[in-house]
């Protein structure tokens, strides 16, 4: 479904260049569930920005269901992005004027769903994080955890084929954070695709395959079991 | 999508409500500006005729003998004519519908002590005239041929003066006094609103049209006196007002009805001979022989009725529109540029560059009317103010409807010209660069 190839990722500033991604490699294939793991700065945010075409990459290749993402105009990646594929931001990014409803809402008014299947899966959604009592709250009204909770809703309210979740439980604690585990392993197994990014080791180790970055570079993978402790085989230093 | 748009852009207007009300405050303020010359504008260039405006003919002729033009025409050609040319151009037999007329005054009263006297300006002209310039009667008509050719003592009066003499009742066989004679109502006259007294420009366009009519042939025996201008250009004896009937003064204004190409030639090949047969009794004496027919439009703009000076306020009021949208522009800029990681957020979730544009686009349109509108307010303010200061202008300065619409579209069309550039600009970011940070 997603295959990287010597995909790199260079910022100019002023100062300084960083390569937040270098010589970066990945194969994907559909139904997959992928836990990425890293230290801070190594680029795994870089990396899921690209995966959803959200910024440009400095080099390599990058399709996705086999269309190369590098020769689509910007029309096509917005297309491409309602169709397929949702996020959970690190960072929230809940739009501060819009209450937890309207906020669910905007990716399905962008993709053009009708009102009332809109209302159903906003409804549905907001009920599966448990919020559903604050539809009409506005995102500063909530606490850090609950509007971690709305994203996480916003992004399923799309039904993606394709989820890209950075740091979904970062600040649930952990009960909630394994229940919000146990809602991308449901949709996992009804066809999803899903890459989550994580610091939480025990939550890693819940996904089938882990992958680390250091560095902008892919360090190992490591396949587990599902729901297994025991990795069934570590691959260094891809 | 749009509603959902127009939804967005009203919460984003509340959001920020001081820099939001400024906006639409200098929004509101040029198109004010703008609209009140643009008015005033478009009322003096709108064709006041429109059904029959290609039809009427204002006539011509070059009187002045020699090498003499009249001094500030255009072409040379004098304004108005003679008393015996238009006597005599209106005993022709064509056209078939032709009018002299000439504006005059009275003192009018009822001959009782209840009714004050009062001055009121009159037209004396042919009974055609009213058929000519579409004007219709509430109670009665035109006077009769017969009247007419036997200088009886007729008057059609306006709305106006029916309501002030006779409380509106239909007065029509009634008498009324006009200056110490007392003449007989046939008409009461549906009031006749004019932006341009086209028909007769050369006291001041913008007058109120004549609140009384009379036979053009009563001029001769009660010796009605112009209360236009007269122009002589000859030295002659003009002491007496029968003098005056017969000299080459000119203080008569004529208009031709003529309804197709073929008309005008023949009226003009008319005309032509005409002038050469008074040639033959010492008038008209000059090389070339000289006149000329112009419809409405043709007049009014030989005669200037828009000035220059007007082109150029509408011109200075549409620049200083344009300052006001550049402040606009620099507004709209800090204002959506602050929004960028909001629509960084609605790019990730599938929003394309174009739908993000055609929000903004929406949001200024939205500014825009409510501009638009509030300038409606401000350019009535303006056209009080001209009302005010120029009595003329009563008719002239005010909206119609299609002013009315002009202001909203006017409105809408400069915020979306200064809206574009912010507007490509915020959804020419790319979605990532915000995503990073909360
Ligand atoms: N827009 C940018 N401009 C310049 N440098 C950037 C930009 N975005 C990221 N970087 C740099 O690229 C590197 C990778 O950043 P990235 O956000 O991908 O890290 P991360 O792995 O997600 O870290 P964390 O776990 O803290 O979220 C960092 O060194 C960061 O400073
Ligand atoms: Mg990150």
């Amino acid at each position: 479904m997603l295959s990287m190839q010597n995909i790199s990722k260079m910022y100019q500033t002023e100062m300084v260049q960083t390569h937040a991604l270098k010589d970066f490699n990945l194969e994907v294939d559909e139904g997959e569930f992928i836990a990425v793991t890293g230290p801070s700065g190594s680029g795994k945010t870089t990396f899921l920005n690209i995966a959803g075409m959200l910024e440009p990459f400095t080099g390599g290749t990058y399709s996705l269901d086999g269309v190369d993402v590098g020769s689509l105009s910007d029309n096509a990646r917005a297309d491409l992005r309602n169709q397929k594929i949702g996020f959970i931001f690190q960072g929230f990014n809940l739009i501060p004027d819009l209450n937890l409803y309207e906020n669910v809402e905007v990716p399905l008014r962008y993709r053009g769903i009708k009102s009332a299947e809109r209302k159903r899966r906003i409804e549905s959604c907001l009920e599966q994080v448990g919020l559903a009592s604050r539809a009409k709250h506005l995102p500063q009204q909530l606490s850090g955890g609950q509007q971690q909770r709305v994203a996480i809703a916003r992004a399923l309210a799309g039904e993606p084929r394709f989820l890209l979740a950075d740091e979904p439980t970062g600040n649930l604690d952990s009960l909630m954070a394994r229940q919000v585990m146990e809602l991308l392993e449901q949709i996992n197994r009804d066809g999803a695709t899903i890459i989550m990014v994580t610091h939480d080791p025990e939550l890693a180790r819940r996904a089938p395959r882990n992958v680390q970055i250091v560095d902008g570079q892919m360090a190992d993978i490591t396949l587990y079991q599902r729901n297994g402790v025991e990795p069934m085989q570590k691959i260094a230093g891809a | 999508m749009f509603l959902h748009y127009l939804d967005l852009s009203w919460r984003s207007f509340k959001r920020t409500p001081v820099v939001s009300v400024l906006m639409v405050f200098a929004v509101a303020v040029g198109i004010g500006i703008t609209m009140t010359s643009l008015s005033v504008y478009h009322m003096m260039s709108m064709d006041p005729i429109p059904e029959k405006s290609d039809k009427l003919f204002h006539l011509q002729l070059q009187t002045m003998e020699g090498e003499q033009t009249r001094r500030g025409s255009p072409d040379g050609l004098p304004y108005q004519m003679t008393y015996q040319d238009a006597v005599a151009l209106s005993n022709a037999p064509i056209p078939a519908r032709k009018v002299p007329s000439m504006k005059a005054g009275f003192s009018v009263h009822m001959n009782t002590p209840e009714v004050k006297p009062f001055i009121e300006t009159a037209r004396m002209t042919n009974r055609d005239f009213f058929d000519m310039f579409n004007l219709s009667f509430v109670h009665g008509g035109p006077w009769t041929l017969e009247q007419q050719d036997n200088a009886t003592p007729v008057v059609v009066i306006n709305e106006e003066i029916n309501n002030r003499l006779f409380g509106g009742a239909n007065s029509v066989g009634n008498m009324i006094y006009l200056d110490n004679r007392s003449y007989l109502v046939v008409g009461v006259m549906k009031q006749w609103k004019l932006n341009i007294k086209f028909y007769d420009v050369n006291n001041g366009a913008f007058h109120d049209a004549e609140q009384l009519f009379l036979p053009f042939s009563l001029i001769a025996p009660f010796e009605i006196d112009t209360w236009g201008n007269t122009n002589g250009w000859k030295s002659e004896e003009t002491n007496t007002f029968q003098q005056k009937m017969r000299s080459e003064d000119l203080w008569i204004q004529f208009w031709a009805e003529l309804n197709n190409e073929q008309e005008e030639r023949e009226y003009g090949e008319f005309l032509m001979s005409y002038m050469q047969e008074q040639q033959k009794s010492g008038r008209f004496d000059r090389d070339q022989l000289e006149y000329a027919l112009r419809d409405v439009l043709e007049t009014m703009d030989y005669r200037g009725v828009v000035s220059e000076d007007n082109r150029i306020l509408v011109g200075l009021s549409f620049m200083f529109l344009a300052v006001c949208l550049a402040n606009i522009l620099g507004l709209l800029l800090a204002k959506f540029l602050r929004r960028a990681p909001e629509v960084g957020v609605r790019r990730a979730l599938g929003a394309s560059k174009t739908q993000v544009f055609y929000q903004h686009l929406v949001e200024v349109s939205l500014l825009g009317l409510m501009g638009g509108i509030v300038g409606i307010g401000i350019s009535q303010l303006g056209l009080w103010g001209v009302r005010l200061t120029q009595d003329y202008y009563t008719e002239l300065a005010t909206m119609d409807i299609t002013m009315l619409i002009a202001a909203p579209a006017i409105a809408i069309t400069s915020c979306v010209i200064a809206g574009l550039y912010p507007a490509w600009l915020v959804c020419g970011t790319t979605p990532a660069t915000y995503l990073k940070t909360q």
